[in-house]
């Protein structure tokens, strides 16, 4: 008896909360397409990959005052950065694409390649303030598709405490071979090594680039001899013990972790650590190339872009968003926040002068490289994918170096010429 | 006496069982304990020793709205699923119409489909209705995970109702809705709970169609909380995890009660039977 | 308990439904028994009508656009312009003469049967031992459930955090038993084994409250028969927990099988169907194709998502024809 009329109670209470919820989701959806048809009253969609930021944040905030300076309001949207490129297909295929998109920069190619995207000349961005390095990532066949918010890149930090007690000088690592010794000694006091990120995805291929850069190999022949000296140094390290096993399937945050317990004498990793790295005293050199000097690293970042509406009369508003987003104080606070460099002189200027310990930073991002350039386009992912497959192979041990670039280089040719 | 000594002893068994099971998520509960410069310590220390709060201090001043969605999201895809599914299940199960082994054949392959494909479908089905970001969307949507399920469990569970009980009820004059509603519904107690129990579940823990469906909503379900702190860049695992405990405990509550309701009703109808 | 007085009437539904021709009259079924059968498809298909229609609006359209994108040949424009030649079966011979092919069948194959032969045998395993109504049994199995509140990406991140080759706590707790460190995540003897334990975790509890539920519906008074014939526990789950259980641990298998199948989210968080192809099932290759990098490669990753519903038609089809060998009789 208890237990039907208790069941009979929450059947009500189930079909209580049911109406109820019709009832708001008729009213939520009143209000979607309102705003939809709404073009007029002015809201502009807004997309980014910063879902750490809520409504509260100085992000939104400047978003907020770039709008209301552009005479609009803006409905922002935070999704993760791999559900991104998905969403942003999705959306263009839907012909419902935000009206500002703020998006990895090796994904312009391919959204540029999808049709998504304005160029500059359509929507009327200025981006002639651009570093020309970091501003390549977002051209394609001499169009260009986007702006970036800000730049990072990867350099080696690493433990001052490590390498004083394994007695490693950092003045004396300034190629692979001192790099290596310096490894070894770290190794035999008792400590760790280096730790890095060498997972199957594009992080793996984004944290090897600087060594394969750095031997002088290029993307167009992943089976050159430099680059298997490349993926030989990794492997050697792996294989004798400086670094650990589980860079196999670090991420750069693991491997950042791992870092933190200040067992580790070196690490490579990016721009957006340093704050945190500079409260636990550790420091930073730039990743040494083969033969000596600082090799290149890749660019990485976000670009802002303004995708394809129907109404072309809407490019206007979000043009001046992004040009609001992208003048010098606005660059400069949220690359302070982010910890990103900015991408122009004069805001990189201005960041020094507030933080000048930035400098090794602004230097780095300065000699960096961009993925998808050199014209690469949406080559880069294809010969990416083959380039993390045969760092992985060669790291388990499964294939020798030469091996595993021998059948990328085959494997990536076979699926570009598809 | 013996049988009192053997049944606690079970009970210690069940107790290391389900220790085992549970590792992993006090594992969870550790890291979410431990500071970031101590995560990849390796050995690992077994106890948080020196916790942090952080992940906690976070969730709590960000999340406890996301649960209250997730509840009725929740319990909006229990109604709908056992609503759906039940009725179709009595007939496959016993009206046995020409056809029905078709329509279980299609409700396996449904289940077969892609999450993201399904996801891509109700995108653009939901974006020329006007209801994306919505609750009432996402309800539908989750259910799309329970009711082919429902479908084939309540088959299963409901051909195992003996016919002589509800050939007896149409004897009595009682029409198919009546047997199903006084007959089959009751009896088959269990199995709606078992059938609301992973369609509850699953709702709860459902990422793809939040993020797909509800990405831009201003009411979003606790599983899209964790995105916060999944930056571009880095993952704070003590916030990650962090969430992940927050959002199980009510739901765990909920879980222990319902069981204890559930065998209160199972007792009682043995009695009645 | 009057099982013999109305078997034949359900003898005759039974096969009735398996034909489609005219139906073998059953001995006492008349006239009348026929128009109340076809009454009763009438019925059966007002019942069921909430279903198909909801299937029709919700699940024809993903899985038409799953067919087409395989059976064209899309790029990211053409997936957007919607200009996509038509390829035929182009897709499906790429996918099957690919180098992941092989290795991708194998690890399928091996993931699935490993995990739903320890997932349901433990499931059974602990619903029975459950069933024995022990003080906290029902708060105990109540915890089992938690796993399931998680979601995917925490508790396959908590596994790969346990498995980590340095810092992890299965390595550590095997160091303290002279076993070196085991490479559970990035060596490819293990990554297959390590995403299979820690699937067969998050299977177990799906498997025990089915099987659990099937134990509560077995009546009780065939236990108490078979206690005065003497038989023994042991007796008694082959006698007749197991056999009685069969309808539920089908579809429980039936099930486990369809979503085993489809588990991605555990190993791509876990290894990415690392290293090299070593843990690559078709569900993550056919991600690693479509979303695996920057430039999605639409087409081929349909076509091999489409292979998988193709293997979970052929158990479906084993399922319907033995549950139709068991019904008549």
């Amino acid at each position: 008896m208890i237990t039907t009329k208790r069941g009979r109670a929450l059947g009500a209470l189930a079909a209580t909360a049911v109406i109820g919820i019709t009832l708001a989701g008729c009213s939520g959806g009143g209000t979607t397409s309102g705003t939809d048809s709404a073009d007029a009253g002015g809201e502009y969609t807004f997309w980014d990959p910063y879902p750490q930021y809520d409504e509260t944040s100085a992000w939104a905030k400047v978003i907020d005052s770039c709008a209301t300076e552009a005479g609009v309001t803006v409905k922002r949207t935070a999704y993760d950065t791999s559900d991104l490129t998905s969403k942003a297909l999705l959306a263009g295929q839907q012909s419902s694409s935000p009206d500002v998109l703020l998006i990895d920069n090796p994904v312009i190619s391919t959204l540029a390649e999808a049709g998504i995207l304005t160029t500059t000349d359509e929507n009327g961005l200025d981006v002639s303030a651009v570093a020309p390095n970091l501003i390549s990532a977002g051209e394609v066949d001499g169009n260009t598709y986007g702006v970036p918010i800000g730049a990072n890149t990867l350099a080696l930090y690493y433990n001052p405490e490590v390498l004083k007690a394994a007695g490693v000088d950092i003045a004396s690592v300034t190629d692979w071979a001192s790099l290596t010794s310096a490894l070894e000694k770290v190794t035999a006091s008792g400590k760790k090594g280096i730790t890095f990120s060498g997972i199957g995805t594009e992080e793996g291929s984004f944290q090897f680039l600087p060594w394969f850069w750095g031997s002088g190999a290029e993307l167009t022949e992943l089976d050159s001899s430099e680059a298997q000296s490349a993926v030989q140094l990794w492997t050697d390290w792996v294989t004798k013990g400086y670094a650990p096993n589980s860079v196999i399937n670090n991420t750069q945050t693991t491997s950042w972790e791992e870092f933190l317990t200040g067992d580790f004498a070196f690490a490579e990793n990016g721009t957006w650590q340093k704050a945190g790295a500079a409260e636990a005293g550790y420091e930073v050199i730039p990743i040494p190339a083969a033969d000596g000097g600082a090799a290149p690293a890749p660019t990485g970042g976000e670009f802002l872009s303004i995708p394809v509406q129907k109404d072309s009369a809407r490019y206007a508003a979000s043009q001046k968003i992004v040009a609001c987003l992208t003048d010098t104080d606005n660059l400069v606070a949220t690359d302070n926040s982010l910890n990103y460099i900015a991408p122009t002189e004069a805001a990189q200027q201005a960041q020094l002068a507030e933080d000048a310990t930035l400098e090794p930073w602004i230097d780095a991002v300065g000699a960096a490289q961009g993925r998808t350039g050199d014209n690469l386009g949406t080559d880069y992912p294809v010969i990416s994918e083959q380039l993390w497959t045969a760092v992985q192979a060669s790291l388990t041990g499964s294939q020798s170096a030469a091996d595993a670039l021998a059948a990328a280089q085959s494997a990536a040719s076979a699926g570009l010429t598809k | 006496m013996t049988t009192t000594r053997r049944r606690w002893f079970d009970t210690v068994i069940g107790l290391v069982l389900t220790g085992i099971m549970l590792f992993p998520i006090y594992w969870m509960i550790n890291v979410s304990l431990t500071k970031s410069g101590a995560m990849r310590q390796d050995p690992p220390s077994l106890f948080p020793f020196d916790p942090t709060f952080e992940g906690y201090e976070a969730v709590l001043s960000q999340q406890l709205p996301f649960l209250g969605t997730s509840f009725v999201i929740g319990i909006g895809t229990v109604v709908l699923t056992v609503v759906l599914s039940a009725p179709a299940a009595y007939a496959l199960a016993k009206l046995r119409m020409p056809g029905g082994g078709a329509l279980s054949f299609v409700l396996l392959v449904a289940q077969m489909i892609p999450g993201i494909i399904m996801a891509m479908g109700f995108y653009a089905i939901y974006l020329n209705l006007g209801i994306l970001n919505s609750i009432p969307g996402l309800i539908l949507a989750d259910s799309t995970l329970a009711v082919p399920f429902g479908v084939l469990i309540f088959t299963a569970f409901m051909s195992g109702i003996p016919n002589e009980l509800l050939n007896a009820a149409k004897i009595d004059g009682a029409g198919n809705w009546r047997t199903f509603r006084s007959i089959v519904l009751p009896v088959s107690r269990n199995s709606i709970v078992t059938v609301s129990l992973f369609a509850f579940l699953w709702s709860w823990s459902d990422f793809l169609f939040a993020s797909t469906l509800d990405g831009g909503g201003s009411l979003q379900p606790i599983t899209m909380g964790i995105y916060r702190y999944i930056g571009n860049n880095n993952q704070e695992w003590n916030a990650i995890m962090a969430t992940a405990v927050v959002a199980s405990i009510p739901a765990a509550v909920l879980l222990v009660v319902a069981q204890r309701y559930v065998a209160a009703g199972v007792t009682a109808g043995a009695v009645k039977d | 308990m009057t099982a013999t007085e109305t078997r034949s009437g359900s003898a005759a539904r039974g096969r009735g439904r398996g034909a489609a021709g005219p139906e073998p009259v059953a001995p006492a079924a008349g006239a009348a028994p026929r128009r109340r059968r076809l009454k009763g498809h009438w019925a059966g298909w007002a019942f069921a009508a909430p279903v198909v229609i909801y299937l029709l609006v919700f699940y024809a359209y993903p899985l038409v656009r799953n067919l087409e994108l395989s059976f064209r040949d899309y790029t990211v424009r053409s997936f957007i312009d919607g200009t996509a030649p038509f390829a035929g079966f182009d897709n499906y011979i790429a996918v099957l003469s690919d180098a992941t092919f092989a290795p991708a069948l194998l690890n399928t194959t091996l993931f699935t049967l490993v995990s739903i032969v320890f997932q349901y045998s433990l499931g059974l395993a602990l619903a029975v031992f459950f069933f024995r109504r022990f003080p906290l049994s029902g708060t105990l199995r109540a915890l089992f459930l938690v796993p399931w509140l998680l979601p995917l990406l925490v508790s396959a991140s908590t596994w790969s955090w346990m498995l980590n080759s340095d810092s992890g706590v299965v390595n550590s707790f095997l160091e303290a038993f002279g076993i070196g460190q085991v490479n559970w995540l990035t060596s490819p003897q293990f990554s297959l084994i390590s995403v299979i334990v820690a699937n067969i975790w998050i299977g177990i509890p799906f498997n025990l409250v089915i099987l659990y539920s099937g134990l509560q519906s077995i009546p009780e008074e065939v236990y108490e028969a078979a206690s005065i014939d003497g038989a023994n526990g042991w007796q008694k789950f082959w006698r007749i927990t197991f056999p009685l259980l069969r309808p539920v641990s089908a579809i429980t298998v039936l099930l486990g099988l369809v979503y085993t199948l489809k588990v991605f989210d555990i190993i791509w968080i876990m290894t990415k169907g690392g290293p090299g192809s070593s843990s690559t099932t078709f569900a993550i290759w056919s991600y690693r194709l479509g979303f695996g990098s920057a430039l999605p490669d639409l087409s081929p990753a349909a076509a091999v998502g489409n292979l998988l519903i193709v293997i979970a038609l052929v158990f479906g089809f084993i399922y319907i024809r033995a549950q139709r060998r068991l019904d008549p009789s």
